[in-house]
């Protein structure tokens, strides 16, 4: 095997600027592959973590019409009882309670419609890190009366600043319309534009004291300590709690769990296309290879050199090569996405900033595990395999009396 | 025992389109120690008689026996280990491997046949040696001469201790200089150490060296002569 590896590695290098180029080939493609796949896993988690770990959580509880109706009165009935429930769930993270309204935002030039989102600011804190999006100003812990949060571009439409007022209209429990006014103290700029634009966020306290004459709630999100007990805590609470209809982050954002589906398989597909670029350019190189080489063959053959020991020998000149070329191209892969991991890719000069329509934010932290890069290794080693195959048979083919003479 | 015979051996090419008779009934007897050098035109079966004898090629009909050992109708497995281990080849284009030096071109079918490490070192070493490439021993087939690289083609035929050596045309591709020296050269292998060389060759300074010339014509043989003058076989 020694001196099959040897005559593979040297036959390797007999025409150096025909295999450099297929080296090439493979080390530019593989990083091309990682890098598209990474970016792609980067672009799906940070998305995935934005709705999860801002807004979304990985479980919530509704009255079992709010999310269809959304009328004020579907508030969840026993809170205290739920909270109960949870604080005494080990699987349970953290949870906040939120009051909800649709409603009519108002400055001094405009109006809009938006989502008001009332929520408790320590325990959203402690659930969600949706405070790390604000930009300007301070939180809903500022000692201003009524204070709210808005989003960047609804600022912008409302023409409005910190420190100024606007006025919130919404229906209160008997659908009467109510207003309230409410003291700007604090921007923010989520990776999700138009969300930006449709919601605002005040003390859910500011808002049910006006909605109604006691606490309530609409929604209550649930942080898991594992995201993947989220069907098993979901049932639980709809077969212990009556009243409510708690559901996971797939039920709520069904478009976020194709998402994340989809993008295991647009990796898939962009190493297939990159594996059937590699294997016809092995191919060409192993068949011109053969095709040079048959006299030697010939003779290899006829001095006594087996078959099986020819196409070992020809299978491992592929597997060699490309094993080269894989491996130089992951650990450039590798530095890569770990040096972009680190500083992230800012997308906005190539159309990045329009990804924030989609929810997308537009600096991407390429992501690649260590399985990404053996399930590469892997295909590129396969692909290698096969693509050598034919050549091989075809070398195996060759009768040593017919090519050893000129 | 002879090294090599041959019964009534014949070959046919396309023997359902336009049948082509390479050899017909060809019956011969080479014994251990002979320098034999098989002549004639071009298309007269010199080379396809070599490469059946070498078992590089089928017989239509007909067998070959190496050394007691009926090759005709063996496996290709089979048959590919019986060359390695009895049968020497040299061709025309030397066909040495280029990525190889010339130390690991003769030492490769050692390697092929399992020797010790030691045994490999002391025979190439010995070989290159006795071809008068004591010197190049780390030089690769580009860096050496035509004649230069059919000594190591020789070298490498002797190498894997065969019972006999088959030589395709060995000096077509050589000048007289480089041609007469591998002819001494195998010469004194054949006288020193008993080698049985078969030549195939169209080069009258082979023929003129060569002990028994073997004269084909259109398949067959046409005259078997000892170059001191018997008249061993002939055709009539």
């Amino acid at each position: 095997m020694t001196i099959l590896l040897s005559i593979s590695w040297r036959n390797i290098w007999r025409h150096p600027a025909r295999s450099g180029v297929l080296l090439g080939a493979i080390i530019a493609g593989l990083w091309a592959g990682i890098m598209v796949s990474s970016l792609t896993n980067g672009w799906i988690q940070q998305r995935f973590d934005n709705l999860i770990q801002e807004e979304l959580a990985h479980v919530q509880i509704h009255h079992p019409e709010f999310l269809t109706e959304r009328e004020p009165w579907m508030h969840i009935d026993d809170t205290d009882e739920i909270s109960a429930f949870l604080e005494n769930d080990d699987r349970v993270s953290s949870f906040t309670v939120r009051t909800l309204s649709d409603a009519m935002i108002q400055s001094a030039l405009t109006s809009s419609g938006v989502q008001i989102r009332g929520v408790d600011p320590d325990r959203e804190r402690q659930t969600t890190t949706f405070h790390e999006n604000l930009i300007e100003g301070e939180y809903l812990d500022a000692e201003v009366r009524n204070p709210v949060l808005l989003g960047e571009r609804l600022v912008e439409k409302l023409n409005v600043d910190i420190g100024n007022r606007v006025v919130l209209s919404f229906q209160d429990l008997e659908n009467d319309i109510i207003s309230g006014a409410f003291n700007i103290t604090g921007i923010f700029k989520t990776a999700n534009a138009p969300y930006d634009e449709r919601h605002v966020f005040v003390r859910a306290e500011d808002l049910y004291t006006l909605i109604s004459d006691r606490p309530i709630h609409h929604e209550i999100a649930i942080m898991l300590h594992d995201q993947t007990e989220s069907d098993d805590l979901a049932a639980d609470l709809n077969q212990q709690i009556s009243g409510i209809t708690a559901e996971t982050w797939y039920d709520l954002s069904p478009e976020l769990k194709y998402i994340t589906d989809m993008g295991g398989s647009m990796t898939f597909y962009i190493m297939v296309v990159i594996m059937l670029a590699l294997a016809f350019g092995i191919l060409n190189t192993m068949l011109m290879a053969i095709f040079e080489r048959m006299r030697e063959l010939g003779m290899l053959m006829a001095i006594g050199m087996s078959k099986l020991r020819v196409f070992v020998m020809i299978m491992l000149e592929s597997v060699i090569l490309t094993l080269t070329g894989a491996s130089t191209g992951l650990v450039i892969a590798h530095l890569s996405v770990n040096y972009l991991g680190r500083i992230g890719l800012d997308m906005s000069g190539v159309g990045g900033e329009s990804m924030a329509e989609f929810g997308y934010d537009a600096v991407v932290y390429p992501i690649a595990g260590t399985n990404d890069y053996v399930t590469t290794i892997i295909l590129v080693v396969f692909t290698a395999i096969i693509a050598a195959v034919y050549p091989a048979i075809k070398a195996l083919r060759l009768n040593p009396a017919d090519v050893v003479r000129d | 025992m002879p090294v090599i015979t041959t019964r009534n051996l014949s070959k046919v090419y396309n023997p359902d389109t336009v049948p082509v008779h390479a050899l017909r009934n060809v019956t011969l007897t080479i014994e251990e120690g002979e320098f034999t050098s098989v002549r004639g035109p071009s298309g007269s079966g010199k080379t396809t008689l070599l490469n059946i004898i070498g078992g590089l090629d089928k017989p239509t009909n007909g067998m070959v026996v190496i050394n007691g050992t009926t090759i005709t109708g063996m496996k290709d497995s089979k048959l590919i280990d019986f060359r390695l281990n009895n049968i020497g080849f040299v061709f025309q284009s030397y066909n040495l491997i280029p990525v190889f030096t010339a130390y690991e071109n003769v030492s490769f079918i050692m390697l092929l046949q399992k020797r010790s490490k030691n045994e490999m070192k002391a025979r190439t070493e010995e070989l290159l040696e006795a071809v008068g490439l004591g010197s190049k021993l780390h030089s690769r087939p580009r860096e050496l001469s035509g004649g230069e690289q059919q000594r190591v083609a020789v070298a490498r035929a002797l190498a894997s201790r065969p019972k006999f050596i088959l030589a395709d045309e060995p000096t077509a591709n050589l000048d007289t200089a480089s041609a007469m020296n591998l002819l001494d050269m195998m010469e004194r292998m054949n006288r020193e150490e008993n080698v049985t060389f078969v030549f195939s060759t169209h080069d009258q300074r082979v023929i003129e060296r060569a002990r028994r010339v073997i004269t084909m014509v259109d398949g067959a043989i046409d005259s078997d002569v000892q170059q001191n003058g018997d008249r061993k076989y002939a055709e009539e």
